[in-house]
């Protein structure tokens, strides 16, 4: 089960980071047409149709999807100036308060992206651009992400909760 | 229940979640759901999906994940190990001599990351040791480094400008080409500074250790100037309007990394290492981003933020005073909270008021940055003080003690665009649009 998990976690973030890669592709294209429009003049003009969007919704989808990764890597930034001082029992106590309500409120905001995508599938919501695609198509990784950083909360939760002590860790960068 | 009764009891709220060590971003949630469910009529529910959702996908925020991954995959290229021996041959007839290594290798890292404990931990940990072993007085190493690192936070590419922009819906590309100026001023401040304390005291500065011919300084800077050039033509072409910030930053990666694969040292693990920190720390803004948007999007439900500029504005406070006492509050919140999460907070609730004091959104995004920066190095729990302390086991109090000055000056840097408010906006205007 830990190895799943783990396993899952870390497949989210390397979507996540294939879709940055992804943007950094397509935008660069797009410059690279830019220039050639600039030198060629207008006949060799060409956009990638709806570039805009797909990197928006590439984006979206690397944010989602890295948000249980980055949690159990400790890059989530909070503010432990003032846990740091407590000694273990009281941190292990505010550690899990802090778990339980993380995850309701991830939770609840999962259950209400769920809402929204079915609503999209239902109403046949399209994106504006030139290509057109169903919206729910790059609303799953919302709902996918969202979902998965419930699960990591709980699963941190469960964790701290069998090793009587806190877990958390924080990767100390910015 | 009146206004400010419900307002003290929303920020009771966040500073007792901030407090016990909940995420920043879940935080900023977490409030913003408190103030729709007591304090306002519409569904929250709804409301969270269709905010997260309609904010994450926008164009203009597809440069920060880029811009990171630029200034990661510089980070680990050669550059860092370059920045000391392509600095110090051209420096040694200045006064104060090689320590504005630091303030000028901090100021070229600081264009490339955007992040002022990163630019501290990089320079630092080469320049500290190499200025220490040549006598240079420590008090001055530790203050240079300190202080400078901070200019990550205003030199373009600026993370928190990406931050600011995308969080008020000013146009990023102005908010850049706008902190310009303001970063070059304060680049010549802390030179001015330290030109001033050596001549003050020239004993205190080891003696110049052999000359360079003009051809001996290039080449020991050649690697150096590639880095420069990245960094000019990605402003430029933003100034010049031939490129959004966005495709400025698509570009940006492509070049760092053929620039750092080119130098040697640099391979596909590192690429993939830089490239999953960059997925992590873009990740960690865009949600924090998300919920401040959420918070934005609950307190105007709420009308707060509006009930509370009209309540400042009964005061008639001049700009001024109330200038002086956001930057106050700002001092304070950066002594436990990192930038990026003081300038969403203030977005989501003070700007109102900013506006209504008519108070320009560009350049109060400037001045915000700056006393963000400032916040950094507050003694004596300025953010990257903590840095310096980790990296040189030197205690904290010294480091803030010798970064102390340059608190004042970046205080003096504040003041000086208040008072002449044309050093930020005379480049974006020149832009047009």
């Amino acid at each position: 089960m830990r190895l799943l998990l783990d396993r899952l976690y870390q497949i989210a973030g390397g979507i996540a980071a294939v879709s940055i890669l992804g943007i950094c592709l397509v935008v660069s294209a797009q410059v690279v047409l830019n220039i050639l429009a600039r030198l060629g003049g207008p006949g060799l003009s060409f956009t990638i149709p709806s570039y805009a969007d797909f990197a928006g919704y590439m984006l979206s989808t690397a944010s989602f999807m890295a948000l249980a990764y980055t949690l159990r890597n400790g890059s989530h930034i909070r503010v432990n100036l003032f846990v740091q001082k407590l000694s273990d029992r009281p941190k292990w106590i505010v550690e899990l308060v802090v778990l339980a309500l993380g995850g309701a409120i991830t939770g609840y905001a999962t259950w209400y992206a769920v809402a929204l995508m079915v609503e999209s599938i239902e109403y046949g919501d399209m994106s504006t651009g030139i290509i057109a695609i169903p919206l729910w198509m790059p609303q799953t990784a919302m709902v996918a992400g969202l979902g998965l950083l419930t699960i990591a909360l709980i699963d941190t939760l469960i964790e701290a909760l069998i090793a009587r002590a806190p877990v958390l860790i924080d990767s100390g960068s910015e | 229940m009146s206004d400010p009764m419900v307002f003290t009891i929303l920020l009771s709220v966040l500073l007792v979640l901030l407090a016990m060590g909940m995420w920043v971003a879940l935080s900023l949630t977490l409030m913003a759901f408190v103030a729709l469910v007591f304090f306002a009529n519409p569904p929250a529910g709804q409301v969270l999906a269709t905010t997260l959702w309609g904010h994450s996908h926008s164009w203009p925020l597809a440069a920060l994940p880029l811009f990171i991954l630029m200034g990661e995959i510089l980070l680990r290229s050669r550059l860092s190990e370059d920045m000391f021996s392509g600095l110090a041959p051209w420096l040694g007839r200045v006064p104060g001599r090689l320590l504005h290594v630091n303030i000028l290798g901090c100021a070229i890292f600081a264009a490339v990351s955007g992040s002022s404990a990163a630019t501290a931990a990089t320079i630092g940990r080469m320049s500290v040791p190499e200025l220490t072993k040549r006598g240079y007085p420590e008090k001055l190493i530790l203050g240079t480094l300190a202080g400078s690192a901070t200019l990550g936070l205003l030199i373009p590419p600026s993370i928190i400008l990406i931050v600011y922009g995308v969080a008020t819906e000013q146009s990023i590309a102005r908010l850049f080409v706008a902190g310009v100026l303001p970063g070059l001023m304060l680049v010549g401040l802390f030179i001015g500074y330290l030109a001033f304390k050596a001549i003050l005291n020239p004993s205190s500065i080891p003696a110049l250790e052999g000359a360079y011919s003009l051809g001996e300084k290039l080449r020991a800077s050649r690697r150096l100037i590639p880095v420069l050039l990245l960094i000019s033509g990605v402003i430029g072409s933003i100034y010049s309007g031939v490129a959004s910030p966005t495709d400025a930053a698509a570009l940006g990666v492509v070049l760092s990394a053929v620039l750092a694969m080119s130098t040697g040292g640099f391979g596909m693990a590192d690429f993939k290492d830089a490239l999953l920190s960059a997925t992590r720390t873009s990740c960690m803004i865009a949600f924090i981003l998300m919920g401040a948007a959420f918070l934005s999007i609950s307190m105007g439900f709420t009308g707060i933020p509006r009930n509370l500029a009209a309540w400042i504005g009964g005061f008639e406070l001049s700009p001024y005073a109330l200038l002086a006492a956001l930057t106050v509050f700002f001092v304070i919140l950066g002594c436990f909270l990192d930038g990026i999460s003081v300038v969403v907070l203030t977005t989501s609730i003070i700007l109102p008021m900013v506006e209504a004091a008519g108070i320009d959104p560009l350049w109060f995004g400037i001045y915000l940055v700056l006393v963000v920066e400032m916040s950094q190095i507050t003694p004596p729990v300025g953010f990257n003080l903590f840095v310096i302390q980790g990296l040189t086991g030197i205690n904290i109090l010294r480091v803030a003690t010798a970064a102390m000055p340059f608190f004042f000056l970046l205080l003096l840097g504040a003041l000086l665009i208040t008072v002449f408010p044309s050093i930020v906006t005379v480049l974006p205007n020149a832009m047009g649009n």
